[in-house]
């Protein structure tokens, strides 16, 4: 008998079977063959024919072998079957696009570079600004319910119109709020972050504090991260428990992170404070931007701040809180206010010499937690508008960009799609195909773009100066989502158009061989050109925008604060604050004073309590002589300013009437007052100020009017005039004081010779950041250089991509004009106008471009007039520069590909296909 | 491919036919298959079994007839072959089908049906 699965075998090991589907061939086989050869034999056939039979049946392999082959071979290079009439499984058909697209994007690694570089630079400013306004704006507190929080603040109760904005409330007057309410389930006081002194190792350094009620934190909602926050007691007796919790990231970064950190004592204005807890992450107090180190028991502050809080727990008319309620269930806003509102006016009946006039305003937290100050968080929400808007459209540049470049793309590609189409393929299908290669190319970016949102994070915080005390950046799920979002919408739209185009590719045109070579249809040319035409005008439009934003701040550093800053330094010190008694410290102004004074190229030194550009206005000012009129008439509201008599020749003020503080006005000499001309114009408006008599908020007696200064800047660059008045420090003692130095030459020169004499006079003293007159200006204009910087970041960015995108178009025109040039050359054309031809065609796009975005101009300009200053929203330098640098730049991206198709050889031309 | 004579084109497109007929009434081993074909065709249709097996695993794949392997007391295990509903379904159209095909070339060449 022979061995048939032996020859089976042997004749099936050319098909690879292998395994189970090998063993049962053979043994099928076999035994057909087994009971062939034995009918052949019964037949009569001798066993050598009967065997030659049998086997000659497996001598045509060829069946066998196509048969063995289970999945096709084109399957394993064409993912997307020609003919997929048929409907298939959902997810199969999207992990076959998906494994096609990533194989199409290997094969055209640079222009997935291009892409994913165009739209990661847009996805990412995005992302920035997205986290910033999701920081800032859209969940600013982290904090149990901030639904259920409000801000409470005093309010002048008459004033409706101007300036109404809430006003701080005087510690006595939080007490009677938190007890007679009937709204709020706990209502806290905190104090905005004020400076305070650290003293470690010998060394003063400078830190900011916050009073706070002791059920501060338990009103919020917060939990301690580590140790517990301040007991009950430890906010009832007055000066009673140095006791502080401390910020999370100043844990982190000022003490790393010390596992001690519970427990530990700092000597904190020359008070030993123990360091009970630390704060939850992110939690910097209730204001968004900006927080303290430490917060401090209010039962501390007359202990802490000795001379400006003097008497702060009892006195009604010193304001120095801020409150924060939680709402009672079921209690709502308006309700709240009105039971405020009744508590407000009992405290005005029963204390008329502080809160006459006087009501309560109820705020959601949240317009409080934008603006610490200032009731109007409108031009922060504004500029977060603007800002979105501005990066949206660089976005929408960025995807016109691709979308560009995927037409070009898909005119090559129309032979691919022809094909698909012809052997079967939907069109659905193939759109589907298009659009998940975009998507994943969305995605793709989407993740760099997220990466370079998070590089510009870190660039626009980094410039922070103290990052411990302002805000951190939040990448939290909103963010994420975000990204995704808008990374998903992104690929959608750049990629429907082209994709919508292409899936409509004509089967017969385009499978014809000329098709190849005619390039993009009518249609594709005109859609690139309005899709670049858009281009332009955004980027015309953000351009005019970074432009009339920088001849505004152009214009605001020309204006005159009113003192000199060309030749100015100023120095805080606090050296109360480093323990030093009155006479202590007035021998250190004494000493410091002439010490410094006698530095070459100090023209002469000035001791003040104010900031250039830092001053804060004080309730509460009476002027004699007004008493006929209503009680709450006559509280003023000013500037105070105390100041040593050489301040008006150090700053640079002039006394336009009377006199100069001089050493007459000594302690117990008659006390004098100085007003600025708005002060007196609007209280003694026949212009005899002098003589007049005011009494300051907090002092006895009445002063007398000295002099006039000329009005200046206290509080903001460009502010509108206030009041103001200026007492003789002899008069008027203070334990912190500002060093103003005026210099012969440039301030910056002398910087450090100060510091060394105010070192050598008491290296105990902290002098806090010392400024010169032009970066007070720089402050003062911190915000606006900011958005300068973003929207001159953005439009040239939306400059560069427009460019590009350009240039993309114009140099893939010329190639497929190539055979055209050529042509016309070789009929006598002339280079040069050849060039003129292709130039022609560019620029008159971006000239169509730039006037659309100048039309768009006009009117975004007149949103954003409020915010200009000094320039007028259809300012023609403005439009011109920004048309001037719009055109240079589109011109020269028109020009490289015209300058090319100007030396276009027209025999090689013409020999092109 | 190689080359393939006349006859082999029509029972290639005849084959299946042929098959799903022979599994109508009863489940059928490869051997009782190409047995019964040679049988009934007079010895004019003849299949070699590197033809009539991968056509059986192609109906098979197809869902039209189902293989399995059978044991039986004192003899070697086979693979039966049986016919599936779908398999009866699709045997009934191609038998409609072939006798309209039939039909059409007798009418055209003059060699009328009996």
């Amino acid at each position: 008998m022979p061995d048939w699965k032996g020859i089976v075998r042997e004749r099936a090991a050319c098909l690879h079977l292998g395994g189970a589907a090998e063993a049962d061939l053979i043994e099928e086989l076999a035994e057909h063959l087994e009971d062939r050869h034995r009918a052949l034999r019964c037949g009569g056939a001798s066993e050598e024919e009967a065997l030659r039979m049998a086997v000659s049946e497996l001598d045509d392999t060829y069946p066998l072998r196509a048969k063995s082959k289970r999945t096709p071979p084109m399957a394993k290079y064409d993912a997307v079957p020609a003919g997929d009439a048929l409907r298939g499984n959902f997810l199969e058909d999207t992990w076959r696009d998906l494994r096609y697209a990533v194989r199409a994007m290997r094969k055209s690694p640079m222009f997935v570079l291009f892409v994913v570089l165009t739209l990661a630079l847009g996805i990412g400013a995005n992302t920035t600004v997205f986290t910033v306004i999701n920081t800032l704006i859209l969940n600013p507190l982290p904090v149990r319910d901030p639904a259920g929080l409000v801000s409470v603040a005093a309010a002048e109760a008459k004033d409706t119109s101007k300036s109404n904005g809430p006003l701080s409330i005087s510690h006595a007057d939080l007490k009677d709020y938190q007890a007679r309410n009937g709204v709020f389930g706990s209502l806290a006081g905190y104090t905005s972050p004020r400076p305070l002194t650290l003293q470690e190792h010998g060394a003063s350094e400078q830190i900011f504090g916050e009073l706070v009620t002791g059920n501060y934190f338990a009103t919020l909602g917060l939990s301690p991260v580590k140790g517990r926050f301040f007991l009950p007691e430890e906010d009832s007796t007055p000066g009673g428990h140095a006791v502080a919790v401390m910020n999370y990231a100043t844990w982190l970064s000022r003490f790393g992170g010390a596992n001690d950190i519970v427990g530990r004592t700092l000597r904190v204005n020359n008070l030993l404070f123990t360091v009970v807890g630390v704060a939850p992450p992110n939690f910097i107090g209730l204001n968004a931007i900006f927080g303290p180190d430490l917060w401090i028991p209010a039962a501390m502050s007359e202990k802490l701040f000795p001379t400006y809080m003097q008497n702060a727990l009892n006195d009604r008319g010193k304001a120095f809180f801020q409150a924060a309620g939680r709402l009672n269930p079921g209690v709502t806003r308006a309700q709240a206010e009105a039971n405020m509102a009744t508590v407000a006016s009992d405290l005005a009946r029963e204390y008329p010499d502080a809160d006459a006039g006087r009501t309560a305003t109820v705020r959601p937290i949240r317009d409080v937690v934008l603006t610490s100050t200032r009731g109007d968080s409108s031009s922060i929400l504004f500029g977060g508008t603007i800002l979105l808007v501005v990066v949206g459209v660089v976005l929408l540049i960025a995807c016109s960009n691709v979308a560009n470049l995927l037409l070009a793309r898909s005119a090559a590609r129309q032979q691919e799609m022809a094909v698909r189409l012809a052997m079967g393929a939907s069109r659905g299908r193939l759109l589907r195909q298009l659009l998940t290669e975009s998507v994943l190319l969305g995605l793709l970016s989407g993740v760099f773009g997220l990466l370079t949102g998070y590089a510009g994070l870190q660039l626009l915080f980094g410039m922070l100066p103290n990052a411990a005390n302002f805000v951190t950046p939040r990448l939290d799920g909103s963010v994420f989502v975000f990204a995704l979002v808008i990374s998903l919408a992104t690929g959608f739209l750049f990629g429907s158009i082209p994709a919508f185009h292409a899936s409509r590719a004509s089967t017969a045109e385009s499978l014809k061989e000329e098709a190849r070579t005619t390039g993009r249809s009518r249609r594709k040319i005109t859609l690139a050109n309005a899709l670049l035409a858009g281009q332009v005008a955004f980027s015309f439009l953000l351009l005019v925008t970074a432009a009339l934003f920088l001849r505004s701040i152009q214009y605001a550093y020309e204006i005159d604060p009113g003192f000199q800053t060309e030749h100015l330094a100023v120095f805080p010190t606090n050296p109360g604050q480093a323990g030093y008694g009155r006479a202590q410290t007035k021998a250190f102004y004494k000493t410091v004073r002439e010490r410094v004074a006698s530095i070459p190229g100090v023209d002469s030194v000035a001791w003040v309590t104010n900031m250039p550009l830092w001053a804060r206005a004080l309730n509460g000012l009476h002027v004699e002589g007004r008493e006929q009129r209503s009680r709450e008439d006559n509280k003023i509201t000013a500037i105070v300013n105390t100041i040593d008599p050489g301040y008006f020749a150090t700053a640079g003020v002039p006394i336009h009437h009377g006199r100069a503080f001089g050493s007459i006005d000594h302690e117990t000499a008659t006390p004098v007052a100085i007003v600025n001309e708005r002060m007196a114009h609007d209280y003694w408006p026949g212009g005899d100020a002098l003589g007049k008599r005011i009494q300051l908020p907090g002092e006895k007696g009445m002063r007398q009017i000295v002099g006039i200064a000329r009005t200046a800047n206290y509080s903001a660059w460009g502010e509108p005039p206030q009041p103001c008045v200026y007492v003789p420090m002899e008069q008027n003692y203070s334990d912190s004081m500002v060093l103003y130095v005026r210099t012969k030459g440039d301030p910056r020169q002398i910087l450090i010779p100060v510091r060394r004499e105010i070192g050598a006079a008491a290296p105990q003293v902290l002098i806090g950041t010392t400024r010169t007159g032009p970066e007070v200006i720089d402050g003062g204009l911190f915000q606006a250089r900011m958005g300068v910087a973003l929207l001159s970041v953005f439009g040239l960015l939306a400059l560069g991509l427009a460019s590009i995108g350009l240039y993309g178009i114009m140099a893939y025109s010329v190639s497929q004009r190539t055979r055209e040039i050529g042509l016309r050359m070789a009929l006598g054309a002339a280079q040069a106008s050849v060039l003129r031809l292709i130039l022609k065609q560019g620029m008159s796009l971006v000239l169509t471009g730039v006037l659309i975005g100048f039309a768009a101009a006009i009117l975004v300009g007149r949103l954003l007039s409020r915010m200009l200053y000094g320039v007028s929203a259809s300012d023609p330098a403005s439009m011109a520069g920004a048309a001037l640098v719009l055109l240079a730049v589109a011109f020269l991206a028109c020009y490289l590909p015209a300058y090319r198709a100007s030396r276009v050889d027209p025999l090689t031309a013409l020999r092109e296909r | 491919m190689p080359p393939t004579s006349p006859d082999q084109e029509w029972k290639k497109g005849s084959a299946e036919l042929l098959v799903l007929c022979l599994l109508e009434d009863q489940p059928r081993h490869g051997y009782d298959i190409s047995r019964l074909i040679e049988l009934r065709s007079g010895g004019v249709l003849r299949f070699h079994v590197t033809t009539l097996y991968p056509l059986l695993y192609r109906l098979e794949e197809r869902g039209w007839i189902e293989g399995r392997w059978v044991e039986k007391a004192e003899q070697r295990r086979r693979r039966y072959y049986s016919l599936t509903p779908e398999g009866g379904d699709v045997l009934q159209a191609q038998r409609k089908s072939w006798k309209e095909f039939v039909a059409a070339i007798g009418r055209i060449t003059g060699v009328e049906h009996a």
